[in-house]
């Protein structure tokens, strides 16, 4: 029984490796494939979220329920708050520059 | 309290209740779009609360004549001016939950299209027969306020108010810069739950059994308390309202998750296959949540999820960049929105149409554009995004 347990945690702690660096690798391709600065701010904010989140949810399940388990859960909360923050403050300062949003059609690809 | 502010919404939209209504203790304010309006509506619902009026008539001045050409269209665009600023004294009556903001009421009409008004005398003459309908006894002024196209209309109109009975008072508020808003009064209340708050932080990552993290723990609370309770916060914590709050938030969270996750996927399978094409444009969407903290977790969950980006925010317009038409309709469909006015006022504030329904979106590119960018510079513009997009 407890075998299994243990089983199963060292597959989910795979698992949400695997999804982490997943998400980090769309993420860059992303920075590399997108147009402007205002849709690469987009898929930055991937390699936060669900990058960043996955790989602590794999060490939080790694260290188990103790300190350092809960200090990943805390790092996973300030991430969620400040990547938007960092994220708008880019594209506002593009947006006050004056750089017009690539769309459709813009032949500035 | 949520049902005062629900009764009136409605009375406000029927927009025939306000002459039933003779309290002696009524203020009018005309309103106008300006960029102090948002900060006048929050002054004049914070002296209701305080006591200083028992009803709030917000009322729109018609500079044109019924049956002008555009009559129409500027009535209904005065319309919902009026109606914006009924949900904002609502939002921030809400906010006043139980510090007075029970007897309030707030109504809304459109004044004068039935004549020509020429100068601040016809506009006194209108606001003063309107005054004296509902019993009104005071009128409060938004600084910016200026019916008549762009002329400086203020003083004049508050010299001629001066020759009625009326109490003439300008709200104390100043146009929108950087850095204002930033810092709040500094209250007790608000020192000790920063203080209570940095300390628990501090023993999360700390040992709460050694002397010396207690020694620690107290000073950089003491010091972060001093600095930051003033900025931190910039209202007082309150029962239930504050833990109210936190435990909505906490319900809130999973489905933000959900949300991330479900466009974090769309969003990964257009980057990752070449055959789908992107379509990004620039949205501007008109929230109805309260400015300040209400404010900043609604573009901060919109920026979060992918696909959508919060570019900026001029008070209630946010403009927001998508990625593809998916996360476009989503942001327009305003999940997001009811979900952050759940969180903020709780469930009978959630029920609220979308910003679709509202007529309060607009795409501001490409060929379903139906408005211009607002962007700065817009030639000097594409020579900076030249370099940024060069380096493919």
């Amino acid at each position: 029984m407890m075998d299994a347990i243990a089983t199963a945690r060292v597959g989910l702690i795979a698992v949400f490796a695997l999804l982490g660096l997943f998400f980090s690798f769309v993420s860059m391709v992303g920075v590399i494939r997108l147009p402007d600065v205002y849709s690469r701010a987009h898929t930055a904010s991937q390699a936060d979220t669900l990058g960043a989140g996955f790989g602590l949810a794999a060490v939080a399940l790694t260290v188990g329920w103790e300190g350092a388990g809960f200090k990943s859960v805390l790092l996973l909360f300030f991430i969620f708050v400040t990547n938007p923050t960092a994220a708008h403050a880019i594209a506002r300062a593009a947006f006050e520059e004056g750089i017009v949003p690539w769309t459709e059609g813009d032949d500035r690809r | 309290m949520a049902d005062t502010g629900d009764d009136a919404g409605g009375d406000a939209a029927s927009g025939g209740d306000a002459t039933d209504d003779p309290s002696p203790k009524s203020v009018v304010v005309p309103v106008e779009p300006t960029p102090t309006l948002r900060s006048t509506v929050a002054h004049v619902v914070e002296s209701a609360a305080e006591g200083d009026f028992s009803a709030i008539h917000f009322v729109e001045i018609a500079s044109w004549r019924n049956g002008d050409p555009l009559s129409d269209d500027r009535a209904a665009e005065a319309k919902r001016v009026l109606e914006r600023v009924v949900a904002w004294a609502e939002a921030d009556l809400d906010d006043v939950d139980g510090d007075g903001g029970e007897g309030v009421t707030i109504f809304s009409e459109l004044i004068g299209a039935d004549e020509y008004l020429f100068g601040p005398s016809d506009y006194v003459e209108v606001l003063a027969a309107y005054a004296e309908s509902v019993g009104a006894d005071a009128v409060l002024l938004d600084p910016e306020y200026t019916p008549v196209g762009n002329t400086t209309l203020l003083q004049p109109l508050e010299f001629a108010l001066s020759n009625t009975p009326l109490s003439v008072e300008t709200a104390p508020v100043s146009r929108p810069s950087r850095g204002e808003r930033l810092r709040s009064e500094a209250t007790g209340i608000r020192f000790a739950a920063m203080f209570g708050l940095s300390l628990a932080f501090y023993f999360v990552l700390g040992d709460p059994f050694y002397w010396f993290d207690w020694v620690t723990g107290l000073a950089t609370a003491t010091i972060v308390s001093i600095t930051l309770s003033r900025i931190s916060l910039d209202a007082d914590p309150a029962i239930p309202r504050t833990p109210m709050r936190v435990i909505r938030g906490a319900i809130y969270v999973p489905v933000l998750l959900y949300e991330i996750i479900k466009a974090n996927l769309v969003v990964a399978r257009v980057i990752l296959d070449p055959r789908l094409p992107i379509e990004p444009t620039m949205n501007r969407v008109r929230v109805i949540v309260g400015s300040g903290l209400p404010l900043m977790t609604l573009a901060n969950s919109i920026t979060l999820t992918p696909g959508t980006l919060t570019v900026r925010a001029r008070d209630s317009d946010l403009y927001v960049h998508s990625l593809v038409p998916w996360a476009r309709d989503g942001l327009f469909d305003g999940s997001l929105e009811r979900w952050t006015r759940f969180v903020y006022y709780g469930r009978s504030s959630a029920r609220l149409p979308t910003p679709r329904e509202r007529d309060d979106c607009a795409i501001l590119q490409g060929e379903a554009a139906t408005e211009e960018l607002p962007i700065a510079a817009t030639d000097g513009g594409q020579t900076g995004s030249e370099s940024e997009v060069t380096d493919e």
